[in-house]
């Protein structure tokens, strides 16, 4: 089987991961996701493992890894998902808005003048 | 014996701290501490003074000395004669100022720093007259600066006290330079700093005339800040709103008389130094009927005893400079006692009255009969009457004067100038001292003086203690060994002409004053007289405004632009391009998590892309 084939799966499996991350508004189509890319590169990592005929094996090793990983992953973030659907009554990732930098949408305060009383204020 | 000069140096010093320990607890134990303190150096001081009076030898140790570059610095101590009856005069006059402030300071808060203060200006004082080392002194000498500084602007509300401790400090401070430059010379010249050991090279040394010129010029520069002589007269004057009693302290005991001694105490130096000794004759002669003068027309009573003091310093340094070494040092003595008591009685006079001005007092003779029989032998002392010591040390130094004008000690003219002027100075003292006593004891009372009240026992006790030596000190005169080797062998103390003149020549000054006084019906004898007494008036202090405050504000008021308009301008722009980057960049801040990651994997594909680009 030629290298090309499973890479070019993987390829596609990540951009469609990439995809839901970016575009899906469900954060469990999300998580989907993120699933989608981390097992793209597992395809990749078994792919070259077999390339390569590593007597190592390592690219093997390193995809059990990543299964490990993704499972205490989505566990983590299922648990937050539910969180979330508990306090918010939602699950919709574009409407979870309380990170952002309130005043940097509201109109400023003050304009900044510069010169001496400004500065001093600034200083304060 | 050498482990009490170093107690004498560090008891007020441990005895200060003390006082701010403990002085705010409570009353008691802060005055405790300073007045005890006092007395129990006063008790040291007559250890060592008493000893060493006579013929004895000097008696010295060094305790400590640094290794290193150059000639050794020393913790070294020694005291003369001379350093005996110094240190005697400052501690019994700071012990009676200490006792004077528990009534005059009763009810200030400020007690405990006061106290503390006073002490170590003391300290200081000590450390000046009993250093062997010439740094030593000047660190006493420099502290003196400092603690006169803080006390004169006791009342720092008043803008006044401020204003005159910021000019003493500042025109001391000045001169100081001289004497640190003197240090230095001395040193480079000698290779040692010990005192003795340079005044014995001078004087076993044979130096060609005015070889020595530089050291010696720069300590009359630095005597003549510190003693408030003729240019920088100025400071003594406009220090007088500070507390009576440290007036008392400064002009008699401490600051003013440690530039007297230490031209008394460097007198090898200007022997061999003609020069120096025609700058101090020259300074002193304008100083001395300058400074008397301007007390002639004093209205207020501290200010006048504040230009009696410039005046009398000026006989000292006339005295030291035509070599009358005795008469000067003898003068400086009784000085301390008779102006300590004039300056504690006169704030006796003005806590009685609540006023310094003198038209505000009169008829004070019966409402405070203490302060007026001893601030009358004050008075009387100052003009010089005959039996007081004022009259026999005044007599001493115009006697030396005279004997000075063919010795060749100064220019010949010079020791004319001399001798005029402190003849001329002598009547015009005599008549502000009988002019200040007519117009605070006698005439008609003001309105505020009705309410006078005499002093407690605490200000009283000390105006006796100091009359004593004021009416009886010229005995000393009859013990001329007392300074043993140091004084001139053959140095006349009393001489009869002389003192027949002056006494002749008081009595008519005083007799004019109260004729002129009786004709204006008791009011100030020059004004009712009619006549208009305008004393010279230098524009030293105008000079100085211009030559140095002004030019000094520019230069402020420029830097303070500089750095208003320039320099924080930069400070501001910076800040005001931080701020606008971040107002931008906050705009990205929207809180949509996908909105962040669509920035990472576009970041990152441009990257790939970049680099792939580059590779």
């Amino acid at each position: 089987m030629p290298l090309w084939w499973p890479l070019l799966l993987a390829a596609l499996l990540f951009a469609i991961g990439v995809y839901g991350v970016l575009a899906r508004r469900n954060a469990v189509l999300v998580l989907m996701g993120v699933e989608l890319m981390l097992n793209a590169v597992n395809l990749n990592l078994v792919a070259f493992d077999a390339y390569f005929r590593d007597v190592l094996h390592a690219g093997q090793t390193f995809a059990l890894f990543t299964i490990v990983i993704a499972a205490a992953e989505i566990g983590l973030a299922l648990a937050i998902v539910l969180m979330v659907f508990r306090t918010h009554g939602h699950v919709e990732v574009d409407r979870l808005r309380s990170l952002a930098d309130e005043s940097a949408h509201t109109p400023a305060p003050e304009a900044a003048a510069p010169g001496a009383a400004a500065g001093r204020e600034a200083n304060r | 014996m050498t482990a009490v000069l170093l107690l004498l140096v560090a008891l007020p010093f441990v005895c200060a701290g003390l006082v701010l320990l403990v002085g705010h607890r409570g009353d008691a134990a802060g005055k405790g501490v300073a007045v005890g303190g006092s007395l129990l150096g006063l008790g040291a001081v007559l250890v060592v003074a008493l000893s060493r009076l006579g013929e004895a030898s000097p008696v010295g140790q060094v305790y400590a000395d640094t290794v290193g570059f150059g000639p050794p610095i020393e913790l070294a101590l020694r005291v003369d004669q001379l350093a005996a009856v110094v240190l005697l005069l400052a501690w019994v006059v700071a012990a009676l100022v200490q006792v004077y402030s528990l009534g005059y300071l009763a009810e200030d808060p400020r007690y405990p720093s006061y106290a503390a203060l006073v002490l170590i200006f003391t300290g200081a004082m000590s450390l000046v007259v009993l250093a062997d080392d010439l740094w030593l002194l000047l660190i006493g000498w420099e502290l003196m600066g400092a603690c006169s500084y803080f006390l004169i602007a006791h009342h720092w509300e008043l803008r006044e006290a401020r204003a005159g401790a910021v000019k003493a400090f500042l025109m001391t401070r000045l001169a100081d330079l001289g004497l640190l430059f003197a240090i230095i010379a001395l040193g480079q010249r000698f290779d040692s700093y010990r005192i003795s050991t340079v005044l014995e090279q001078v004087s076993a040394g044979s130096f060609a005339r005015d070889e020595l010129w530089l050291p010696a010029v720069l300590v009359v520069v630095a005597v003549v800040g510190k003693s408030a002589q003729f240019p920088l007269h100025t400071w003594l004057p406009d220090a007088m709103p500070g507390p009576t009693p440290i007036s008392a302290l400064i002009h008699a005991a401490t600051m003013v008389a440690a530039g007297v001694y230490l031209v008394a105490r460097l007198q090898p130096l200007f022997e061999v130094a003609v020069s120096a000794r025609n700058l101090l004759a020259v300074l002193a002669a304008v100083t001395m009927l300058l400074a008397a003068l301007r007390a002639l027309v004093a209205t207020d009573l501290k200010r006048l005893l504040a230009w009696s003091t410039v005046s009398q310093l000026a006989y000292m340094f006339g005295a030291l400079a035509v070599g009358a070494w005795s008469a000067g040092v003898l003068h400086l003595l009784a000085h301390g006692a008779f102006k300590a008591l004039l300056f504690l009685a006169a704030g006796s006079v003005v806590h009685a009255v609540g006023s310094t001005s003198m038209a505000e007092m009169g008829g004070l003779r019966e409402k405070i009969p203490d302060t007026f029989v001893t601030m009358t032998i004050g008075l009387a002392a100052l003009a010089g009457v005959v039996p007081l010591v004022g009259f026999f040390t005044k007599d001493a130094v115009i006697g030396g004067m005279w004997e000075a004008r063919g010795e060749h000690q100064v220019w010949p003219w010079l020791a004319w100038v001399l001798l005029a002027s402190a003849v001329l100075t002598a009547v015009v003292t005599a008549a502000y001292c009988m002019r200040a006593w007519l117009l605070v004891f006698f005439g008609r009372p003001h309105p505020h003086a009705e309410q006078a009240h005499e002093s407690p026992w605490t200000m009283r006790a000390p105006l006796y203690l100091l009359a004593a030596p004021t009416a009886f000190g010229g005995l000393v005169l009859l013990a001329p060994g007392l300074f043993g080797p140091l004084a001139p062998a053959d140095e006349e103390l009393v001489h009869g002409a002389v003192s027949v003149v002056m006494t002749l020549l008081v009595m008519a000054a005083a007799a004019g004053t109260v004729w002129l006084w009786r004709r204006g019906a008791g009011t100030d004898p020059w004004a009712e007289a009619g006549l208009r007494i305008r004393p010279p008036h230098i524009p030293v202090d105008r000079a100085y405004d211009l030559a140095v405050v002004r030019p000094i504000g520019w230069l402020a008021r420029g830097a303070r632009g500089g750095d208003r308009d320039v320099i924080e301008a930069y400070v501001d722009g910076a800040a005001a391009t931080a701020r606008g980057t971040g107002r931008l960049l906050r705009l990205a801040q929207n809180g949509n998590v996908q909105g962040y990651l669509m920035v990472v994997v576009v970041g990152a594909a441009l990257l790939a892309v970049l680099a792939g680009a580059v590779a």
